[in-house]
């Protein structure tokens, strides 16, 4: 008897099990994102830090993190789909924007995924984002910086990261703020010191561009130019062309420069004596380490624009608590790429939250009206909403912005961030002192 | 007038380089009819010398030059023994490609060897050093270099016109069966050639690191350049290389000042109109 009462227990036990699952299987559910990303080729490096960025977001978002002081940290799982986590399918795009657009298709037809995010280089976010437009799947791209992705007029189509045109416009809102005596540590500058601009651009697509966007913003916001070239990129000689700077006598110099061609120009600015009162570099070869590693000290001074910077968590301690356990993880720190595909991940958890489904629909709905404060993300943001911040562009995230670093205490310094002025971790250098 | 000052000076001073660059090309290809696609990779080789030795044995640069100067000597020699005397037998095809992935293999083992990362010599008496010379500050180094290419230049065409030694090359250059009917070791003039082409340009790229980066690729950027010079020079004359190269820097600096973007242009431009109007060169035979 006693056997027979254990088994009608056990029995009862089971079934209430039973009763008990759907709402674990719920619990347990897993929510899929497709990660379209250069894992391998020359892009492979960069690919594999995106890769991690994004992975600790998505940990830091189904498992908790206390401390940290971000909302994601504390949900574990997300709280509007019954702590559902995210699980992300990572897909490499070889850096080809066919193949890349392959994988966007797959990943929506095999892996059933709900939404995509990727792809870095903008033109394999070109290709794959059509994949999810034609599909009506939402393609979040936390990563991809050339103007025209967010011109197109995309419905299924979010960019969280600042593009291309921004970042000239902050040269120019640093300037202005240069003028109106906005930058730490710096008495107001008076314009004529400062006017006219010199521009030295590569003769390639990106750096015609540049040159372009400069010339567009100098002529809306007043700002003379004295001399502007292309030159040829990889260049064996750039002394006739820092001849060319020096001779203007403009006192502001403006770089859009690979790195060789970035470390020819300072080394002939350096043997002409020549003595600019600021020096501006379009990113690129201006932020590379190769460029800091062999100038040492004579980086000094120099200014560049930039995405992000380790020196962040000074004025963003959240940043700082979660660059530390990335660098636990991946053994370096987080940079501008890496930090970019974390919020991209961040981005999808709180529209997923917001949608409470994961139709698509819903989540469009969802991204369309997201607000991500600045105060929750680790990039010098002040948030993610969508919407048209230059014209034509649609489902462009409006809160982004880059930063300008300024390289302070070399061979042994770190980059300063002194633009936006309020984010400053230190004061600006200015004049630029020359070279000793 | 100032301006003038510092575009010939400028000029002069990186021509004198690019034609120390081209004498080893001129050289090997007046004595064997070869050209050597591997040339550039020389020259990146004597530069990661000068970078290697200054980094990591914190010697002065200056004292890397006849280092480099001994390993590209070397490295021409032994390109000759091991690679190209084999290949001499082969078509005309056979020899482009095989200096072709000489060069293809110098420079992905220095990828290999040395990542893809720029780097640059930072140390050394005369690195980052400016004289002021009125109108012009010019990059001690540089003045340095000029110096030592004519220099260079000088022992070379000593050695060709004025020495026994010289005598056998020119001989072969001119008629290699018929100097070989002569007693004249052609092979050992023919590996002479490459020693002397190795050294020079080996030579060339530990000044170069004096004042420039250095990379796994570099070599390409130089090598183009050593082609027009050689060209416009005419094959095989030293001469040639000498005055074609003070022509390339000028054009380069003043179309530099003029349309940028077109500098490289000019340089091919005039050397197109040298193949159609004079063949042979400058001063080629």
């Amino acid at each position: 008897m006693t056997w027979k009462k254990m088994g009608m227990f056990s029995l009862i036990v089971l079934f209430s099990l039973f009763l008990v699952l759907p709402n674990l299987s719920l619990a347990q559910k897993e929510v899929k994102i497709g990660v379209i990303l250069p894992l391998s080729g020359p892009l492979a490096p960069i690919g594999k830090s995106l890769k991690e960025g994004a992975e600790l977001a998505a940990d830091i978002v189904n498992k908790k993190y206390p401390g940290i002081g971000i909302p994601i940290a504390e949900w574990e799982g997300i709280p509007g789909l019954g702590g559902a986590k995210i699980k992300l399918i990572f897909s490499d795009s070889r850096g080809d924007p066919a193949w890349g657009a392959e994988q966007a298709k797959r990943l929506i037809e095999d892996e059933k995924v709900v939404g995509l995010m990727g792809a870095y280089q903008s033109a394999v976010t070109k290709t794959a984002s059509v994949e999810a437009e034609r599909a009506g799947i939402p393609f979040v791209n936390p990563d991809s910086t050339s103007p025209d992705l967010s011109k197109r007029g995309f419905k299924w189509f979010w960019r969280v990261t600042p593009h291309e045109t921004w970042f000239t416009r902050d040269l120019f809102d640093f300037l202005d703020g240069l003028v109106a005596g906005k930058a730490q540590g710096v008495k107001a500058v008076p314009k004529s010191e400062l006017e006219p601009l010199a521009v030295a651009a590569e003769n390639t697509e990106w750096g015609a561009a540049s040159l372009a966007e400069i010339e567009k913003f100098a002529k809306e916001r007043g700002w003379k130019i004295a001399e502007s070239f292309k030159y040829p990129h990889k260049a064996t000689d750039l002394t006739s062309e820092a001849r060319k700077l020096t001779a203007s006598k403009a006192p502001t110099f403006l770089f859009a420069s690979y790195v060789s061609d970035a470390i020819l120009f300072i080394k002939a600015l350096k043997e002409m004596k020549a003595t600019p009162r600021l020096i501006w570099g379009q990113n690129a070869g201006f932020i590379q380490p190769d460029f800091w590693k062999t100038l040492g000290a004579d980086v000094n001074g120099i200014v560049s624009r930039d995405v992000f910077s380790s020196v962040l968590g000074k004025v963003k301690p959240e940043a700082d608590r979660i660059n530390k356990i990335y660098k636990e993880r991946s053994g370096f720190d987080f940079d501008g790429s890496s930090a970019r595909d974390f919020i991209g991940v961040q981005v999808w958890a709180h529209a997923l939250n917001a949608a409470k489904s994961t139709d698509p629909k819903a989540l469009q709905k969802a991204l369309n009206e997201l607000h991500i404060p600045g105060k929750e993300l680790i990039m010098p943001w002040k948030g993610v909403k969508f919407g048209s911040p230059f014209p034509g562009d649609t489902n462009q995230n409006e809160l982004g912005s880059g930063i300008i670093i300024q390289y302070q205490g070399y061979p042994d310094g770190k980059p300063e961030i002194v633009f936006p002025f309020e984010m400053a971790t230190s004061r600006l250098i200015y004049p630029f002192a020359g070279w000793k | 007038m100032e301006l003038t000052a510092q575009l010939l000076v400028y000029g002069v001073l990186m021509g004198l380089i690019f034609a120390l660059i081209a004498l080893g090309l001129s050289l090997i290809f007046g004595v064997m009819n070869i050209v050597n696609f591997a040339h550039g990779e020389f020259l990146m080789m004597g530069m990661y010398i000068a970078y290697l030795l200054s980094t990591f044995l914190h010697l002065d640069p200056l004292i890397s030059l006849p280092i480099a100067a001994g390993a590209g000597y070397l490295l021409g020699i032994g390109s000759y023994h091991i690679l190209i005397h084999r290949i001499l037998r082969g078509p005309m095809v056979a020899q482009l490609f095989g200096t072709f992935g000489l060069m293809l293999f110098l420079r992905y083992l220095a990828m290999y060897i040395f990542t893809p990362d720029v780097r640059s010599v930072k140390q050394g008496i005369l690195v980052g050093k400016t004289l002021s010379m009125g109108w012009v500050n010019v990059d001690a180094s540089k003045i340095f270099s000029a110096g030592v290419c004519l220099l260079a230049f000088a022992a070379i065409y000593w050695m060709i016109y004025r020495t026994k030694l010289g005598r056998g090359l020119r001989a072969t250059s001119i008629d290699a069966e018929a100097a070989k009917y002569m007693g004249i070791d052609t092979k050992g003039m023919n590996a002479l050639a490459w020693g002397i082409g190795g050294a020079t340009v080996a030579l060339a790229g530990a000044l170069l690191a004096h004042f420039y980066y250095v990379t796994p690729t570099v070599g390409m950027l130089f090598t183009l350049i050593a082609f027009a010079t050689v060209a416009l020079g005419g094959f095989g004359s030293i001469l040639g290389a000498f005055v074609a190269g003070i022509i390339i820097g000028l054009i380069m600096v003043i179309s530099g000042q003029l349309v940028s973007e077109l500098k490289f242009s000019f340089i091919y431009v005039v050397y197109f109109l040298v193949v159609v109007f004079r063949p042979r060169g400058l001063f080629g035979w």
